[in-house]
C-alpha cells in the first residue's frame, strides 16, 4: 500500500505534464477563438448600406439563402488576396455574400471593388466596428456562414485562400444539411 | 556597487513605472464623470485584448482594444450595469474575454483544481514527513 502511495504522485505527475505536451504539439491555435454565435441566429442590427446609402435590417436579410458575411477592409492585405475567392463563390450563383466595410474609408472601399471587381451583392457601412462587435470579429477579414435557416454554422478567422478554399465549400455546403 | 545599484533602480523603473506611462487609455477617451470613468477602467482591467490575449484592454493600444474601451465607457454613460455590460461582451467573444472568469460549472476546473493540487500537495509532504520521521526513529 505504502509503495502505492509513492508511485501515485509521479504518474499523475507525468500525467499532467503528458497532457501539456499534447496541448503544446496539437493543432490548436490560441489565436483562433471559437465563435460564440455557432449554430445560433445571427445579431440583429441595422446599419447603412455602401454605394447605394440604404438602410440594412439583419431580420429581413437573413434566413432566405445561405449567406456569407464578409468583414473586410481596404487597409487589410489578406483581403486583397481572399477577393479573388469570394468572386469565384459568387459567380457560382448559389449565395450571397454580404461584405462588411469595417474601419474604413467608403470613398477608398467604392474606388478599391471598382478596380478589383465586387463580389458582394451589399456592402455594410462599419466605421466603427460596432458591427464587428455586435459579431465578436476581433481581427479581418473573418467569414461567417449563415444557413438558409438565419443560423451561424462556420466562423472562418483569416483570408480563403487557395489551400482552404474547397474546404471552405465544404462547409458553405454543410451548412444547409 | 554603483553599477549593481543603477541596475536595481533600472528595473524598478522598468517593471513598476513604465507600465503606468505606456497606459493605452488616450484622454478623449475619459468620461467627465470620475465615478463612472473608475468604473470603465475597472470593467476595462478585467477585459482580454484579444488581439494580444496577456494584456487588458486597458493597457492594450491595439485597434479592437480602444474599441472595447469606448464601448465600454458608452455602455456606462447609457446605464448598463456592470453585470450588463460583461455580459454583452460574453455574449460576443465567449469567456476567454474575461481576464478573471465567473465561477460557472465551465469554469469549475480552472477555480477548483488549483485548491484539489494543493490539498493533494500538503497530503503528499504529509505522508513523506511521516515516513522520514517512521525511519529517523
Amino acid at each position: 500500500m505504502k509503495k502505492k502511495l509513492s508511485i501515485f504522485p509521479s504518474i499523475l505527475f507525468f500525467l499532467i505534464l503528458l497532457s501539456f505536451f499534447y496541448l503544446l504539439i496539437s493543432d490548436r491555435n490560441p489565436s483562433k477563438l471559437p465563435s460564440t454565435f455557432i449554430d445560433k441566429p445571427v445579431p440583429i442590427f441595422k446599419a447603412k448600406t455602401l454605394i447605394d446609402n440604404k438602410t440594412f435590417i439583419s431580420t429581413e436579410e437573413f434566413g432566405q439563402e445561405t449567406t456569407l458575411v464578409n468583414f473586410f477592409a481596404t487597409w487589410c492585405k489578406p483581403c486583397v488576396e481572399e477577393l479573388v475567392f469570394l468572386k469565384k463563390l459568387a459567380s457560382k450563383n448559389e449565395l450571397k455574400i454580404i461584405g462588411v466595410n469595417y474601419k474604413d474609408n467608403s470613398n477608398k472601399t467604392v474606388k478599391w471593388l471598382k478596380e478589383l471587381g465586387n463580389p458582394y451583392s451589399k456592402i455594410l457601412i462599419d466605421s466603427n466596428a460596432l458591427i464587428g462587435i455586435d459579431w465578436g470579429v476581433y481581427g479581418i477579414p473573418e467569414t461567417f456562414i449563415v444557413n438558409s435557416k438565419g443560423i451561424i454554422k462556420y466562423r472562418l478567422i483569416g483570408p480563403i485562400t487557395e489551400k482552404n478554399y474547397d474546404e471552405f465549400y465544404v462547409k458553405i455546403k454543410e451548412s444547409e444539411k | 556597487m554603483t553599477k549593481t545599484l543603477l541596475s536595481i533602480i533600472f528595473i524598478f523603473i522598468l517593471t513598476h513605472i513604465s507600465p503606468t506611462i505606456t497606459k493605452a487609455v488616450d484622454p478623449d477617451e475619459f468620461l467627465q464623470d470620475p465615478k463612472l470613468e473608475l468604473r470603465a477602467r475597472k470593467i476595462s482591467k478585467n477585459i482580454r485584448c484579444l488581439v494580444c490575449q496577456n494584456q487588458s484592454i486597458d493597457e492594450s493600444s491595439a485597434a479592437l482594444a480602444k474599441d472595447l474601451r469606448i464601448l465600454i465607457r458608452n455602455k456606462i454613460k447609457g446605464g448598463y450595469t456592470n453585470d450588463e455590460i460583461y455580459i454583452f461582451l460574453t455574449d460576443r467573444y465567449g469567456d476567454f474575454i474575461l481576464l478573471k472568469p465567473s465561477f460557472k460549472f465551465s469554469t469549475s476546473a480552472l477555480w477548483s483544481l488549483p485548491f484539489i493540487f494543493l490539498i493533494f500537495g500538503i497530503f503528499v509532504i504529509f505522508q513523506h514527513n511521516k515516513k522520514s520521521n517512521k525511519i529517523i526513529k
